[in-house]
């Protein structure tokens, strides 16, 4: 047990990058994405 | 708004009742998230210069009992006038800086560089549970308050146990052990320690929601105060119980 303070610190890296996953996938709260292509008609 | 009616905090200075019984009393304002953080920055600034203050002049270190007596009075007192909460919080800051300043001295004596190490991992988890608290990671849910609540209670029936003892000589060996149980009885309480933070979030939030009045603001901040002072300590004596086994 060399660093206690690394060992301390994996399970906070690992709730930071799975939080930053689970926001990284988080719809926004109308459920619409962050950004949609749509079809742009003639003259609009 | 039903989930607020059965609140729960592991810390016993955030009871279910605590904002229902001041929501009569709003006249100046409502609690905000933002006057939350600045006054929990003003709290952990007053400890830190406190701390540092008390480290660095030894004639202070007789005033560590006054200082932990003092704490408890003041923590009290939050508790049942947080009306007052804008002159006791940042006594209890100043009077718990002092306590910590001591303890912290006498931690990075035996071990050197155990100091920063606690403050980095404290303040490291507590940046990761906010995180994971707004990212929907960790949720407040009922069951999870009933369990770090329960958690909480059964700790400090085990440390009131322990000071009970150590007055007639003796103690909880795990507790203060440095074998493999005593560091996972440490381990167990620092993550309770930071489940609590949650708990504290969620309080803070709830109150906001609610309307609750802006001295709560400062109930608030008391709160994740009390909950990052007993992880630091907590995280001081882990990574003590570590250092003592090279």
């Amino acid at each position: 047990m060399e660093n206690p303070v690394v060992i301390l610190s994996l399970p906070l890296i690992f709730i930071v990058v799975m939080s930053l996953i689970k926001m990284a996938k988080k719809k926004r709260s109308d459920g619409k994405p962050w950004f949609r292509i749509e079809k742009v008609e003639e003259n609009e | 708004m039903n989930k607020h009616l059965s609140m729960r905090s592991g810390n016993p200075a955030l009871q279910s009742s605590t904002f229902r019984n001041h929501l009569s009393a709003v006249t100046e304002g409502t609690m905000t998230l933002s006057g939350t953080v600045n006054k929990t920055g003003i709290g952990l600034i007053l400890i830190i210069f406190s701390a540092g203050y008390t480290w660095g002049n030894p004639a202070m270190h007789g005033l560590v009992i006054p200082a932990v007596i003092g704490g408890f009075i003041l923590a009290m007192v939050t508790i049942f006038k947080p009306q007052y909460g804008h002159i006791t919080v940042p006594m209890y800051a100043v009077v718990e800086g002092i306590f910590l300043g001591v303890i912290s001295m006498i931690f990075e004596q035996m071990y050197p560089g155990i100091v920063i190490q606690a403050i980095f991992l404290t303040f490291g988890t507590l940046g990761a549970l906010l995180l994971a608290y707004k990212s929907g990671l960790i949720e407040a849910t009922e069951n999870f308050k009933l369990g770090v609540v329960a958690a909480t209670g059964g700790i400090a029936i085990l440390y009131v146990i322990n000071m009970i003892m150590g007055f007639f000589g003796s103690g909880i060996g795990v507790i203060h052990s440095n074998g493999m149980m005593g560091i996972l009885f440490s381990g167990f309480v620092v993550v309770i320690a930071a489940l609590n933070l949650v708990l504290d979030f969620d309080f803070i939030e709830e109150g906001v929601e609610m309307g609750a009045p802006k001295y709560m603001e400062w109930y608030g901040a008391f709160g994740l105060l009390v909950t990052l002072i007993w992880l630091y300590l907590e995280i001081l004596r882990l990574l003590a119980k570590l250092q003592s086994r090279r």
